[in-house]
């Protein structure tokens, strides 16, 4: 017998402590027929800007955050007609609440189930009697509490800001305008930071401020490099579809080295180094024509060899270009190599990717003149394809002593890459 | 084998002039058992007309013991008599009205209700009021010799306890630190024979509980409990040694407890022989007797006086029923004392 | 302007104690070691000396007969100061104040103007009956009144008002504080009334309640969290029985969050009673559940490593007000 059922579409959780997203744009429109995992809108958060897949088959009945609204992690942004057989229970819903339409949980032991933290849907004593004397909808609220739960700063802040008169019309940029005391006269452009870019302004003063930054450079002789890359490339091409490039090479001998260099692969927590066993490597990759950046990492990079680095680095770098990451995408990264010189730079001075303790940057292979000792001694003029790599470390954990031996590394591992190595 | 002095007996020899009692006295002493007597009397009726909550216990048998010691207090003198001790109250003036509204629970008994039967005092007479951890007033009572003490008073303090509390450690503990100090405080050892039903050889292992005194340093003295004169002849003395500075001594009276523990105990576990021959030995039968042949008391004089007391008792019954039951919203006040006004004195 | 004088904690009550000798002749000391020894702290030193052996007195080893006589002196207008020599003996005297000392007033109107000094706390390997904090267990009798003081100011002033006070007051001094905290103490006499609490800080995000000596591991956990942003008031309630309800409500009503913190152990600690009057007094106000810390409820271990786990940590509190803080 057909059933019409209602889905929610919530606003997903990009990452354990991202808490709201605004709504980007709305690829469907009310009333449309929507197919599942079909592409329903674009979303921003502070980690990656992504696409929310529709969660089944059906009509898209009511928007209900509509584009350039910012709303906390789980709160409900459209509803989904489904005709046909019902679909799977949504999730079932805490006990400590009466929202919900789906199935009750099985009994569980009481203490467990007070155990659990709040979520979105707890509503405290203080919040519940301040929305009461305020007449505020708690669903409207952004919590930035435990599990996106609205905690009284919250519910204030909201009420605070309520009397502010919102923004009319549905812009297309991502956020409304903010309130200026004068316009400006002598032609200087105005625009507002999407939210990527604040992330990135945040995150960038925070890394300076937490780490303590220093640099180190090394030219490194890439001749066997060009020559092995030169054979392979083609091969990987044709029949496996990836793009072999210099920063594949440089990724191995990172992981390589890394292995033998552990504290570079590590944390600062308070008092005590955390070493990390496995090494997932983040690959800076700029989008929107430059103005951005997103940095997703490639899970246990020390398990993958030449080709499988060289397929994983394509993977991220396309599905970061074309806003395909997934949340675990941008999670969980202890080293970073950022590849700014296809543009010509020769030294650069990354800033670290927090918690993180190192960031390799690779910069243009130039083709340079270099002394060459033959075994006799005697000095020669030869030209080689030189690259510049640049560490910067945290020096709190890292001494330059330290970080100049993996280098070290990095390079002999580089100029003598062998022709059986893969 | 015994360390403490036995007394002699009184009631057969000695002149109570040399005790320093006149005629007026003795009769006043007489008195004093006859009310005692008969409010205990008076309460168990009512206790068994369902007058009276709770639990109600007499010292029947211990009148002398009781009014014997409290005559020979001075007013100054403070003390912590126990429930067998009626006869104290009823000696330092405790009006028999309040006594029987104290047992039933109301307003006008000494405790307002807070607390039942014995558990009366009024600090104005220097008494204190007693708990049922029995013991635990002997310390207490250290303590007030000790504030004499300290401010150089001829007072004295009169600790009474039982053959049951001598097995517990606050009386080891008092007696110590009284004897250490030598300060103004007599032990009255009410020893009925019985700590609820456990008998003398199953409470102590000594021959006298007066024997112990010796442990602390201080004279140990054993009384015919159911001769007043004796017991005051020995409470005086130990009174007025304490006050000139003589230290502690302990007055063990030894009676028998001639009822239950309680009136809802009924002391199966004493041997009848004994109630028969401790009956013989009645405190109250044997100073009228005494009276009569010693103190030219004629049947008149004392029955007129037993009358005289059975009418007052008649009228305190219905004085004390006439007594407001205490305020539930009420209940809560009282826990704490309200500060005095603040003192004047030389700051530092 | 002369500058305050600096005495230690354990001075502060000491002259503190001197001071109301000198006042009242009502006042006088008795315990074991206080007189020729100068008390096993030397809280007592030089009194004897001053004020002769009927106003400090040399007792026998006997809690009962310390607090007993103590009791019965009161009762005859006296002022005694009992000590105990540590707080772990207290219950050796349990029957003396429990039964006898806190019901007086209430069954027979008489006042029972006493102060038992209690050494107390851990934190130096004192084990099981060298470092207790009982005071928990007392706020539970009627007729008896509880009192922590955690500075040397409060120290003073809050012995003199025991000594004011008509009712058997037992004084928790916290003995780790004894000569490791200084600070400035009035040479005249003041009282603090008892049922007031101290704010050592003002804050907006958590509010911490807590007494004795654990109002400096609560200072150091909130200047971490004062660096990381989240603001902790911290308040030292000073007395148990009473205690200044009013202002954690205050307090309550402005953070929503509510710690407390005590060295006594957790379960039915005065912590307990604290919870359960905010939430039934302030449960609209609560933006996050009521958190304890306490040591657990085991007796006192002496190794070092062991004690350092068993008494509360500032790390433990740190942590603790950092969860409360991002519920």
């Amino acid at each position: 017998m057909a059933t019409q059922t209602q889905i929610e579409v919530v606003m997903p959780q990009m990452g354990v402590s991202v808490s709201e997203g605004t709504i980007v744009k709305w690829l469907k429109s009310e009333g449309q027929q929507v197919a599942a995992d079909e592409p329903l809108l674009e979303i921003s958060t502070d980690k990656v800007d992504t696409e929310v897949p529709s969660p089944a088959d059906g009509v898209l009945g009511s928007i209900v955050t509509l584009e350039g609204e910012t709303v906390a992690v789980g709160t409900t942004i459209a509803l989904i007609t489904t005709v046909g057989e019902a679909l799977a229970e949504p999730e079932p819903e805490p006990v400590s609440t009466a929202i919900g339409s789906g199935a009750p949980d099985p009994p569980e032991p009481v203490a467990a189930q007070l155990a659990e933290p709040a979520d979105r849907t707890f509503v405290s004593p203080v919040v519940a009697r301040i929305a009461a004397e305020h007449s505020v909808d708690l669903e409207r609220v952004s919590g930035s509490g435990h599990g996106g739960r609205v905690t009284k700063k919250d519910v204030l802040a909201h009420i605070a800001a309520a009397t502010t008169p919102e923004p009319e019309t549905v812009t297309s940029k991502p956020l409304p305008a903010p309130v200026t005391s004068s316009a400006p006269s002598n032609g200087d452009r105005l625009e507002p930071m999407s939210q990527m870019r604040r992330s990135i302004a945040e995150h960038m003063r925070r890394s300076l401020d937490t780490a303590a930054h220093a640099t180190t450079v090394f030219e490194v002789d890439m001749s066997n490099v060009v020559a092995i890359r030169a054979r392979l490339k083609p091969e990987f091409l044709e029949r496996h579809g990836v793009r072999l490039t210099y920063l594949a090479f440089v990724a191995r001998a990172t992981v390589e080295a890394l292995r033998n260099w552990p504290w570079l692969n590590a944390e600062i927590r308070g008092d005590e180094i955390v070493t990390h066993s496995y090494i997932n490597l983040c690959i800076a990759v700029a989008v929107d024509g430059g103005k951005g950046l997103v940095v997703p990492a490639i899970r246990n990079a020390e398990g993958l060899n030449l080709l499988g680095m060289a397929r994983a680095i394509q993977d991220v770098g396309d599905r970061a270009r074309s806003k395909r990451l997934k949340p675990e995408d941008v999670e969980g990264g202890t080293f970073t190599i950022t590849n700014p010189g296809g543009h010509g730079s020769v030294v650069g001075t990354p800033i670290i990717n927090q918690p993180q303790v190192a960031i390799l940057d690779t910069e243009a292979l130039v083709k340079r003149p270099v002394v060459i000792s033959d075994d006799k001694g005697v000095d020669a003029i030869s030209v080689r394809p030189i690259m510049n790599l640049c560490l910067s470390f945290d020096h709190r954990l890292i001494d330059g002593a330290y970080a100049v031996q993996f280098m070290a590394e990095v390079r002999r591992s580089l100029e003598s890459w062998g022709e059986e190595r893969y | 084998m015994a360390i403490a002095r036995d007394t002699e007996s009184f009631s057969s020899s000695l002149d109570a002039e040399q005790l320093g009692l006149d005629r007026a006295d003795l009769l006043g002493m007489y008195r004093d058992m006859l009310i005692t007597r008969g409010i205990e009397e008076r309460g168990h009726i009512l206790y068994k007309q369902g007058k009276i909550p709770g639990s109600f216990y007499t010292g029947r048998g211990n009148e002398a013991a009781s009014v014997g010691v409290a005559s020979a207090m001075h007013p100054e003198d403070a003390g912590t008599p126990l429930h067998r001790d009626m006869g104290v109250h009823v000696t330092r003036g405790v009006e028999p009205w309040r006594i029987l509204a104290q047992y039933m629970g109301r307003e006008d008994g000494p405790a307002r209700g807070r607390d039942g039967n014995v558990h009366l005092a009024l600090i104005e007479q220097n008494l204190v009021a007693m708990v049922s951890h029995l013991p635990a007033m002997m310390p207490v009572a250290v303590g007030l010799a000790l504030a004499f003490r300290i401010r150089d008073e001829r007072r004295v303090s009169v600790c009474w306890y039982g053959d049951g509390a001598a097995a517990r450690g606050d009386a080891h503990e008092a007696m110590n630190f009284a004897g250490v100090r030598r300060l103004p405080v007599v032990f009255v050892c009410d020893n009925n024979q019985y700590a609820y039903s456990t008998p003398p050889q199953f409470e102590y292992a000594c021959a006298n509980l007066a024997d112990r005194a010796a442990a602390y340093g201080f004279e140990g003295v054993r009384v015919d409990g159911t001769d007043i004169l004796a017991v005051y002849n020995e409470a005086k003395r130990a009174i007025e040694k304490a006050r000139a500075g003589g230290g502690p001594t302990l007055v063990e009276c030894v009676t028998l407890r001639m009822e239950g523990h309680a009136v809802h105990d009924n002391a199966f576990y004493v041997p009848k022989e004994l109630l028969e021959e401790w009956a013989k030995r009645d405190p109250i039968a044997r100073f009228r007797l005494w009276l009569s042949e010693q103190a030219q008391a004629d049947e008149a004089e004392l029955s007129g006086l037993e009358e005289e007391v059975k009418t007052l008792l008649v009228e305190a019954q219905k004085l004390a029923e006439s007594s407001p039951l205490p305020d539930p919203s009420e209940l809560e006040q009282g826990v704490y004392a309200e500060p005095e006004p603040p003192r004047d004195g030389a700051d530092a | 302007m002369v500058p305050m004088p600096e005495k230690t904690y354990l001075q502060a009550i000491s002259d503190g104690l001197r001071q109301e000798m000198h006042r009242d002749e009502r006042v006088f000391v008795l315990g074991e070691d206080v007189g020729v020894y100068g008390g096993a702290f030397k809280v007592t030193a030089g009194l004897l000396e001053e004020f002769g052996p009927w106003r400090v007195i040399d007792t026998p080893l006997s809690e009962i007969a310390i607090v007993g006589g103590a009791t019965g002196s009161a009762l005859m207008g006296l002022r005694p100061i009992a000590e105990l020599q540590f707080s772990d003996f207290v219950s050796c005297a349990w029957d003396q104040l429990v039964t006898v000392a806190a019901k007086q007033h209430y069954r027979a109107g008489t006042s029972v103007p006493m102060v038992v000094r209690l050494p107390s706390g851990g934190g130096f390997s004192g084990g099981p009956f060298h470092s207790q904090s009982p005071e928990s267990a007392f706020t539970h009798v009627p007729g008896l009144k509880v009192v922590c003081p955690a500075t040397p100011h409060d120290a003073k002033g809050l012995l003199a008002s025991a000594i004011e006070d008509p009712n058997p007051v037992l004084y928790f001094e916290h003995k780790h504080l004894y000569r490791r905290i200084k600070g400035e103490v009035p040479d005249e006499r003041y009282t603090i009334p008892f049922g007031k609490a101290r704010i050592e800080r003002a804050g907006d995000d958590i509010t911490l309640v807590t007494w004795g000596a654990m109002v400096y591991t609560a200072a150091g956990a909130a200047d971490e969290l004062q660096s990381e942003g989240v603001s902790v008031e911290i308040i030292d309630l000073r007395t148990l029985q009473p205690w200044d309800k009013q202002a954690v409500l205050e307090s309550v009503v402005k953070t929503s969050k509510l710690l407390i913190l005590h060295e006594d152990t957790r379960t039915s600690g005065f912590g307990a009673e604290i919870a359960a009057q905010v939430v039934e007094d302030a449960f609209e106000q609560l933006d996050a559940p009521i958190r304890r810390i306490a040591a657990p409820d085991t007796p006192i271990p002496f190794s070092p490593v062991l004690e350092k786990a068993y008494i509360p940590q500032v790390e433990d509190v740190a942590g603790a007000l950092r969860e409360l803080a991002g519920y």
